[in-house]
This record gives C-alpha cells, structure tokens and sequence, in this order.
C-alpha cells in the first residue's frame, strides 16, 4: 500500500495538527509515514499545507502527486487539484460544512470532519481514531470526537488496511530533543528563530520531568555567553537558533574555543542571505559553521539525515564536546527539524553520558594543563581548587599572558586534540554507504530522505551520507570517489558548498551538482529527472 | 582570612596610581570579611570579567573567575547561577563594556533579578584603547574619535537600573576605600541584583574627573530612604556626569527592595547540576511518539 494525501487550509485552520493526527492513526496501524510541513511566515490566512506518503514499507521523503487532497479551504483545491492522482479524491468544505453546521461548533472542526471520512475510506475501526484523537487533544475532546464521528458516519469504506505492529512517530526536532536528554543535556538556552524554535518549545515543555532547566535570555549573544557560564559552572548545555542567530554567536563560538568549555549548538538552517527564505529549508550555511568566528581553532560539525539518526548524532555531540572540551555543532535544516519519520523502534547510542569532570581534584589544578592529548582534565567551581576560564590567551592556570612561548603552546595544545578527535570519530561511522552501483551520490544531512528512497527506482548508483563534515572522513571519501564513475553532489543550495569542502581536503573535484534553492526539499521524482540528464 | 590572600603573584599592570588599585583592595577588605563572618564560601566565589582596564583584575584575584569576551559579563553570569545557583557570582564590569556593547544585557539583567552582583567600573573612556568616549562620557568630551567634541548626553546608569527593576542600586567612589567596602558587602549580601556604580576616574585619558569628584562627591545621608523608589530616582539624578559646573555628587545604597529572584521560577533548580547522576528512562521519553 501507497498513499499520498494533502491536508491545506490557511495558517491557523489546523493542517498541521490534523497532518500529524491522521500520522499518527497510520503508525499505530501498522504503516510507515513521511509528514512533510510546507508553510509561510505568517500566524494567520496564506496557505499551509501537509504531505503524508504513506507506505507499508519504510519511507523517508513525499512526492506532489496525491491520493487525497483534504482541503480546509477552496484555495487548498485551486492551488492543488492538478496534482491530484488519476481516481485521486477530495475532501473539502462541502462535505465538512454541513457537519460543522450540525454540531454548532468552530469551523477549525472541518478536521476532525476530514479525519473521519479519511479513516472510513479505509475502513478503520472508529474507536482506534477516537483513541488517537484523544491522546492528541486532551482538552475539549468530546466535541472534536463528535466530528470525527459524524465524519466517520457521512463516509463509506472503499478499501480495507491490514493491520501490523505500531510504530513511532518523530520529527527531527523531537530527536535532537530526547538525544540531548539521553546524553545529560541540564540546560537549553534559546532566543526563537525558524527552524530551531521547535526544539525550544519541545524541551521547555517537558523541562520538569526530565530535570532539565529552558530559558530564552534577550537574544543570541546573550544565549551562547550565558551557556558558556552555565558550562563553566558545570552543566551540561546546549545553545539553539538558526544562521541569523548563529551569526550573532560567532563571537562566542570564539569563546568556547579558547575558553575550551564544552558546548553543544543547534543550527538548524533556513535559506538565507539575511532573513532569507523564513520557514523554508536550505544548505546553505555548511561553510559558515565550519569557519563561523576569529581566529583558527578546532570544532566538529555533525550532520544527522533523519530522526533517528539525530538522536545518535546529538547525543554523540555531547560526548565529543565534553570530553575534548571543543564546541560541537549540529547542523540540521527545517526539513530535518520540521518533517515526521517513522521508525519500528528509536534506539539511543551506548555513548557513556558522564560529564568528564575530575571527581577529587588537587588542590593545585591547572585549568589549562597541558597534557598529551591536549585536553585538560575538568574541574568546576566549588570543587575546592581555583578554576579559570580566559578569553584572553593565558597560562597552564588560566593567567592572562602577553608573551609569545605559551601563546604558541595553547595554541599547539588546544589543536593537539585533533588526531584523537579524528581517531574517536572514525569510529562513530562518519560516512555511510548505500546500494550498490559504479555512480556515486553524495550528499549530507536531510537531503538523505529523497536519496535513499529515490536509490532503488536507479541503476548503477550508489549514495556516500557524509555525517561528520568536522573533522571530515577524508580517506573515506577519497576512496569512494576514485572507484567511481560519475560522481554527483546532492544539495540544496545554490553553490554546492559541500563539494568546495570536499576539494579542499581531498584535493578531488565534484564536477557534477544537482542543486535545489527554491526553499523546498528535493523530492525522488525530482532527483530521478536530473540524474537522467547527467 | 586576610584580604591580602586573596590576592595573587600576578604582575599588575594598571597605570601606576590607578583608581582600580582601590576597588581591587576594596574587593579584597569585603570578600575577606564575608568569609570570616561566615556569609559565604570562598570556593563558591565565581567572578566573571569582561575587556578593558577593568577586566584585570581578573588576574589580581586568587578565586574562581571567568574573563569572558567585551560587554558580555552580566550573560555570563546569569549562566553561571543557573548552572550552580549555590555559587556567589560577582560581575566585573568597564562603563563602555556595560553601557555601549552590553546595555542590553543590562537592561534584562535588572529585569530578570538573578542573585548575582554587577560592579561597574565607571572611568567614562575607553581606556584600554587610548581614550574614546564611551555611552557615559560627557558631553563635549573630545577625543581620538570625537575630535568635534562627544555629541551625546551620558547614560545616568543609576537611573537605568533604578528603571529597569534592579532591587539593589548603590554608587561608590574607589577612592574612598572603606566606604566602598561597605557596600559591596552589602551588594553581595543582597538576594537580587545589586548594581554598584563605582566612580573610577581615569588618570589618563580622562583627568578632569578625578579633583572634580575629590572635591563634590558626599556620603548619603542616613535620613535617606533606601526603600523609596522615588526619592532613589531624585538622588541619582543629582549628578548627571557631566563636568560644566560644580554638582554634588551622591555616593552609597540609593535604593534597596525585596522581590523574588531569576532563579525561584524553576523549581528543578536547587543543587548544582555537576552533583547530580542523570539517568535515562529511555522507554519513558519515546512513549509518547508510539
């Protein structure tokens, strides 16, 4: 079973949460869905709109032809019935309207009304749609399940699902979310921006029962300094915003560096330059997170490709960022962070989630000893010793210095945890291979989803994830591209900033793009039409 | 303790005769004497400092500190007391540092009343970088880059906090050290956020300041009501840092109130993260996405 639907209505008509209702209905039937969310940057008219593919075996991307359009408004059906599938249907306010008038209720009921003429049509139980509604709504459910209801009746079945084991339902955000409290996280500092508000909204929500503390200071200087006082004062913290906000934290950025605190940032990308493209998605910051702030320093770059992947991905940022004591950045995208996977299980990884802080330290600790990996052992305040942090370049105790021998030394110090980074990393599987072929793709982040669904409908290709972009894999890539035949890079952006990045630590060049910048996510369909022209 | 063990072998660069050496010894007097009375834990002390001539004294203190980036001190500190609300975090602040890069953290930093202390080192240059007017210059103030003359009025940052919502605001004079003492004692005994505007006339860049303030500056009164707003704001608007003609210039706690601090809104803050063993109920956290 195949099918694809389109919910639309204005913002505010409720295609989002209906989207992730009938999501939800599906995975606890037994099936696979990708809800992909298109929306523009307003609270209240434009047009919105979901794409639930739903499958019996696993899918990671939509497409723009539809089985059902559901729509909250006409405009849903203008925009959108060209796209609809030979023996495709639609529901909208002519079959809602009548209902919402019997109920005497807001008009936001015309998607429970949907809801139920869309699980009638597959013959589902109505009590198994009830159940879902009510774990989605938990207040003044009783009116929403009488439209479901009366939804349900006005409908007739027309095919008939087999039902298998539940499965979960989870947005990119929501995986960063519970991969930074399997990995510790004590406290989330965010300022809202597009993409990455979500996360601040899932954590804070959820702060007291998973003991961990949400705030949102005055903006996104304040953000990434606060986070580095938290961190020096022991806590495990986490920064989130998108390019705009992690411009204003370049400084800062510079701070964790030299400061050597640990430090985890969320840059979840939206198309840019400036305001860009607000609530769409892009790749268009990859250069800028691996140079973001002054001064040459050492940082990772890690790049999940779908949900479950960015529970492993963060929890591996936390790790790496507090055991070297290097700021670690998460680079996700409003696809990734605003798009829902389906998975038969989420796993976490067996990373230890312990804080590298010395448990009886001496009395006279260095906070900046140098050792032979370079990486101080961590003290904190309060422990009994003198701890420092210096911006300013300093001393084994974090003494402001002026002369030129042990700037050199922290220099040489803070870059000699290079090789042991490299050496960890190599082990978190930093590439990933898939299918077989002599072409190769190669991509990173959420453009994974198209890739790997678009991958069987092609011969002869083979698709390299990369997942660490800092440090890179470099021989791994090396080797995959001298074996192959046409290499392409997968991006959306306008450059391809990936293949520069590439060049310029393999010294091999990617002479063929398939580049995406409209704001929107490559589909299969898309992909599959540009690679037969290459 | 004596004060002099909070001190280190650091070599101390300020300009011989710098009115720093006074708050540096008045921090000093006061630290010790809190540990000796008990009101707090020498090890729990963490400073944190920003740029400029003030930020040295990062280097000249023997206790925890964090000498963070130009302008972002109060951030800094308002982390570091989420982080481990059981630690005495004390801000050291430059006038330019606090009131050109970093009036906005200020601003909040009123508003949100963490219990932390934010002692601001008020030369009215940019001394560190030979002499620009900053945000408390006065006007007509001529310099490297105000060769016409500083366009602007200075901020009055007393009447700023007073504003904003700070519930301790007091001005000190760093040369009258045992005064100062005072109250920064009283500043880091406070429950909220103290603000202390310490006058620190540069000696070099700005030298005017210093036999003005010698000859206007006097201790409020003892009839002076520390908890009315509106007498606070009259007294801090006495002197307005300007230098034309002859104002008295008030120093001590203008104003103090009780409300509840930054941290009490969240409940799950009360001991410091570092001490608590995190464990995951994984199959707890994933239940809701089944």
């Amino acid at each position: 079973m195949e099918k694809t639907i389109l919910i639309g209505g204005a913002a505010g008509l409720g295609s989002t949460v209906t989207s992730h209702l009938i999501g939800k209905v599906f995975c606890s039937l037994g099936y696979y869905v990708f809800n992909y969310r298109d929306y523009p940057s307003l609270i209240r008219g434009g047009h919105n709109f979901n794409i639930l593919k739903v499958s019996s075996n696993p899918v990671y991307s939509h497409e723009y032809h539809y089985d059902f359009i559901l729509a909250l408004d006409q405009k849903t059906i203008d925009i959108h019935q060209k796209d609809l599938k030979k023996g495709g249907l639609i529901f909208g306010t002519k079959e809602t309207e009548p209902i919402v008038q019997k109920l005497q209720g807001p008009k936001i009921l015309a998607n429970d009304v949907l809801v139920g003429l869309l699980f009638k049509h597959f013959g589902v139980a109505l009590d198994v749609i009830l159940t879902a509604t009510e774990k989605v709504f938990d207040q003044n459910a009783d009116l929403i399940k009488k439209a479901v209801a009366e939804g349900y009746r006005s409908g007739s079945q027309k095919e008939k699902l087999k039902i298998s084991k539940p499965k979960y339902f989870i947005s990119g955000t929501e995986a960063i979310g519970i991969g930074a409290v399997a990995a510790g996280l004590d406290i989330y500092l965010a300022y809202p921006m597009t993409p990455a508000s979500p996360l601040l909204h899932f954590l804070a929500k959820r702060q007291l029962e998973n003991n961990i503390l949400v705030f949102q200071p005055e903006n996104e200087i304040a953000v990434i300094n606060a986070a580095l006082g938290a961190s020096f004062a022991g806590a495990k913290a986490m920064v989130g915003t998108s390019g705009g906000g992690f411009a204003l934290m370049a400084e800062g950025l510079s701070l964790a560096a030299m400061t050597e605190l640990p430090l985890v940032v969320y840059l979840g990308q939206r198309p840019a330059p400036a305001t860009g493209l607000a609530t769409h998605t892009g790749q268009g910051d990859l250069k800028f997170a691996l140079n973001a702030g002054h001064g040459e320093f050492l940082r990772v770059v890690l790049s999940p490709g779908d949900a479950q992947e960015a529970i492993i991905r963060t929890q591996e940022a936390f790790y790496l960022s507090h055991k070297y004591r290097v700021p670690v950045i998460l680079l996700s995208d409003k696809h990734l962070a605003e798009s829902n996977y389906t998975f038969d299980e989420i796993n976490k990884a067996s990373l230890a989630a312990g804080r590298f802080i010395l448990a009886n330290p001496p009395q006279d600790y260095q906070s900046y000893e140098i050792t032979p990996n370079g990486v101080s052992p961590r003290v904190v305040p309060g422990q009994g010793p003198i701890v420092r942090a210096n911006s300013y370049e300093h001393n084994n105790y974090g003494h402001t210095i002026e002369d030129g021998v042990w700037a050199v030394k922290m220099q040489d110090k803070r870059f000699k945890k290079l090789d042991f980074l490299k050496k960890e990393i190599n082990k978190l599987n930093p590439a990933s291979l898939y299918g077989k072929g002599r072409n190769l793709l190669i991509s990173y982040g959420s453009t994974k989803g198209a890739i790997v669904d678009a991958l069987p409908q092609m011969r002869g290709f083979r698709f390299l994830q990369i997942s660490y972009l800092k440090p890179l894999p470099a021989e791994i890539i090396l080797k995959e591209i001298k074996k192959s035949g046409k290499v392409i890079l997968i991006e959306n952006g306008v450059k391809g900033s990936l293949a520069d990045v590439i060049k310029e630590e393999t010294g091999l060049a990617i002479k063929h793009k398939i580049l995406k910048y409209d704001g929107r996510p490559f589909t299969p369909d898309f992909l599959i039409d540009k690679l037969k022209k290459i | 303790m004596k004060p002099e063990e909070l001190g280190t072998k650091e070599e101390n660069t300020w300009c011989p005769g710098c009115p720093n050496f006074g708050i540096l010894n008045s921090a000093k007097e006061a630290l010790s004497e809190l540990a000796n009375e008990e009101k707090l834990s020498v090890k729990n002390i963490a400073l944190v400092t920003g740029i400029g001539c003030h930020g040295k004294i990062y280097d000249y203190l023997d206790l925890n500190g964090f000498n963070g980036l130009h302008g972002r001190v109060l951030p800094v500190c308002l982390g570091m007391k989420l982080g481990n609300p059981n630690l005495t975090v004390i801000g050291f602040g430059g006038d330019g540092d606090t009131f050109d890069e970093g009036v906005s953290h200020f601003v909040h930093a009123c508003r949100y009343n963490a219990d932390i202390t934010m002692m601001v080192h008020t030369n009215q240059v940019f001394a560190l970088t030979t002499g620009q007017a900053n945000a408390v210059t006065e006007k007509g103030f001529v310099d490297g880059s105000t060769p016409l003359g500083q366009g602007e009025n200075p901020i009055n940052s007393l009447v700023l906090a007073l504003e904003m919502g700070a519930t301790f605001v007091a001005r000190g004079y760093a040369l009258q050290g045992p005064h100062l003492k005072i109250l920064m004692k009283k500043a880091i005994a406070h429950k909220g956020f103290s603000f202390i505007d310490i006058l620190q006339p540069c000696i070099v860049y700005h030298k005017h300041a210093m036999p003005y303030l010698n000859k206007n500056v006097y201790k409020i009164a003892e009839t002076h009501n520390i908890s009315d707003f509106n007498q606070a704001l009259a007294k801090a608007r006495e002197w307005d840092y300007s230098y034309e003609k002859d104002s008295p210039v008030p120093v001590g706690v203008f104003y103090q109130t009780s409300r509840p601090i930054f941290e009490s809104q969240w409940p799950q803050l009360k001991t410091p993260w570092h001490t608590i063993d995190k464990k995951t109920a994984w199959s707890k956290i994933t239940r809701e996405f089944l």
